[in-house]
């Protein structure tokens, strides 16, 4: 299997964020700089128990030697926040992914508007540091919560500072997302994230804005490679019997050394018996393709590829 | 066709071009004279992790750099469960970055292409096989580096494709010691 490997971790601190809520704050074990991350950006947390999860960072990005997460638990969520919240402690060694995505942030832009839903206030907790330290003043943040908003000492200083507005939904009425929303600005930016009834409906009420000044934040999967004549098939190893189904796109899970994952250094060179390979390498001769293919870039144009192994 | 007989009739070639027989011995040794300079040094502790830039490295001979992923005992790299004496140190040419930009309009730094030593006037290309100095520590080439998908990863940039046959030169660590930026980098010859 060509295993993911993870950028590894060490729990530093737990905190209280209040309301079900731990921060979770993570550094590298020698306290190196950590890999890099825009505003708003979020990681995958790859838990002991196979669990993949993945939660938006709340810190600056020059913080550059911690990732800070808040982690909701979510008893009748899928198991990862409660691992997380009941098995994670201080100290221990958690493996993450390279962090993605991000707000847009163009400089042009005059406002930034942000509405979150609970939770969903991490990302622009990261967002609104950034901004602030590049002395962009000009972003209010809307955060909706049932009760007192959640992570109250990270959002006491933008409280202070007159950037945040608090809409607690067991105190008033929930407020009208079309009304913070607004009429469409050629200048300005808007971005949401919470729970999927909020997103939606922030998609609708922002439908006549200019999509590239939309943003919804989304935890989303990494990039595929994009191939559209890729189709899904089944990949039979001749000697082990074993029957391995591959999604269309995906490259072939297989148990064998690969270096470059590019197609070019012929580490993952395997033969194949019968089935019709796309090989997409740039490393074997058209005589090497008739038994041969690397693991890392070949794909199938038949239902089913036999290899010698 | 296996590699030596390839390069047997290449000089064979060469032999019977009689345009070369201006080429001399002497000539040929005076080709070899190149002498570079170390601009940067890099290393960092696991994989994924940024590059951090030093004023200088401590060599180990037969081990790698000091703190660096792939010293041998430590054992923290991304390729470290593929080991090989030539991921002791790796090199880089300063002028890979250049040609990215004027050829690609691809800004990498100097930190981004992962490499442990950024050299400036050094033929790195022509070096696998050879022995040569790196300030007071001695290197032998044992292969050209080759681009991974992993690199794109981390730098988000698409550089890949314009780094093959140019993405710098692995070596083993015949003799330590300290290497300065600023240090040349001269040949055995």
């Amino acid at each position: 299997m060509m295993a993911a490997m993870t950028v590894k971790t060490v729990v530093d601190d737990i905190a209280d964020g209040g309301a079900g809520i731990k921060v979770f704050t993570l550094v590298d074990p020698d306290r190196w700089e950590l890999p890099p991350f825009k505003p708003g950006a979020h990681i995958d947390v790859h838990l002991a128990n196979g669990l993949i999860r993945t939660y938006s960072l709340c810190n600056d990005p020059t913080d550059n030697k911690r990732y800070v997460l808040a982690v909701k638990r979510e008893a009748d969520g899928r198991g990862g926040s409660i691992y997380l919240h009941d098995e994670i402690k201080r100290g221990g060694v958690i493996g993450v992914s390279l962090p993605r995505g991000g707000v847009p942030l163009p400089s042009h832009l005059t406002g930034f508007a942000f509405i979150a839903g609970g939770i969903g206030v991490t990302p622009f907790l990261s967002v609104a540091a950034h901004l602030r330290r590049i002395g962009r003043n000009d972003f209010v943040l809307h955060v909706i919560s049932r009760g007192p908003p959640p992570l109250a000492d990270m959002l006491a200083p933008l409280l202070q500072s007159g950037h945040v507005v608090i809409h607690d939904t067991w105190a008033g009425p929930r407020p009208d997302i079309v009304q913070l929303v607004g009429r469409p600005l050629a200048d300005a930016l808007i971005a949401c994230c919470g729970p999927v009834s909020m997103i939606d409906a922030f998609e609708q009420a922002s439908c006549d804005w200019p999509a590239v000044h939309v943003h919804v934040e989304r935890f989303v999967a990494p990039p595929l490679p994009v191939d559209p004549q890729a189709r899904a098939y089944v990949l039979a190893l001749a000697r082990s019997g074993q029957e391995i189904a591959v999604a269309a796109g995906e490259s072939m899970l297989l148990d064998v050394p690969a270096s470059c994952c590019g197609g070019i250094c012929g580490a993952c060179k395997v033969e194949w018996l019968q089935g019709e390979p796309v090989h997409r390498d740039r490393a074997l001769s058209p005589a090497e393709r008739e038994r041969s293919l690397l693991v890392c870039v070949a794909g199938s144009a038949s239902e089913r590829l036999v290899l010698d192994l | 066709m296996p590699l030596r007989p390839k390069l047997a009739m290449l000089y064979e070639r060469e032999r019977n071009n009689a345009m070369l027989d201006i080429v001399t011995p002497e000539s040929d040794a005076a080709a070899s004279m190149w002498s570079g300079v170390v601009r940067h040094l890099h290393i960092t502790p696991r994989a994924f992790l940024p590059m951090r830039e030093m004023r200088e490295l401590t060599l180990v001979a037969g081990k790698g750099i000091e703190g660096d992923r792939y010293m041998v005992g430590r054992e923290e790299g991304f390729y470290s469960p593929k080991p090989e004496e030539g991921r002791q140190i790796t090199l880089f040419e300063f002028e890979t970055l250049i040609a990215l930009k004027r050829d690609h309009d691809i800004d990498l730094g100097v930190d981004e292409h992962r490499r442990n030593v950024t050299t400036v006037g050094v033929p790195l290309t022509h070096l696998v096989g050879k022995q040569f100095w790196l300030g007071e520590t001695l290197l032998e080439a044992t292969r050209l580096s080759i681009p991974c998908r992993h690199i794109e990863e981390i730098t988000g940039k698409s550089i890949f494709d314009p780094l093959i046959n140019r993405s710098g030169l692995n070596c083993k660590i015949l003799q330590g010691g300290i290497v300065r930026v600023g240090d040349v980098v001269r040949s055995m010859q």
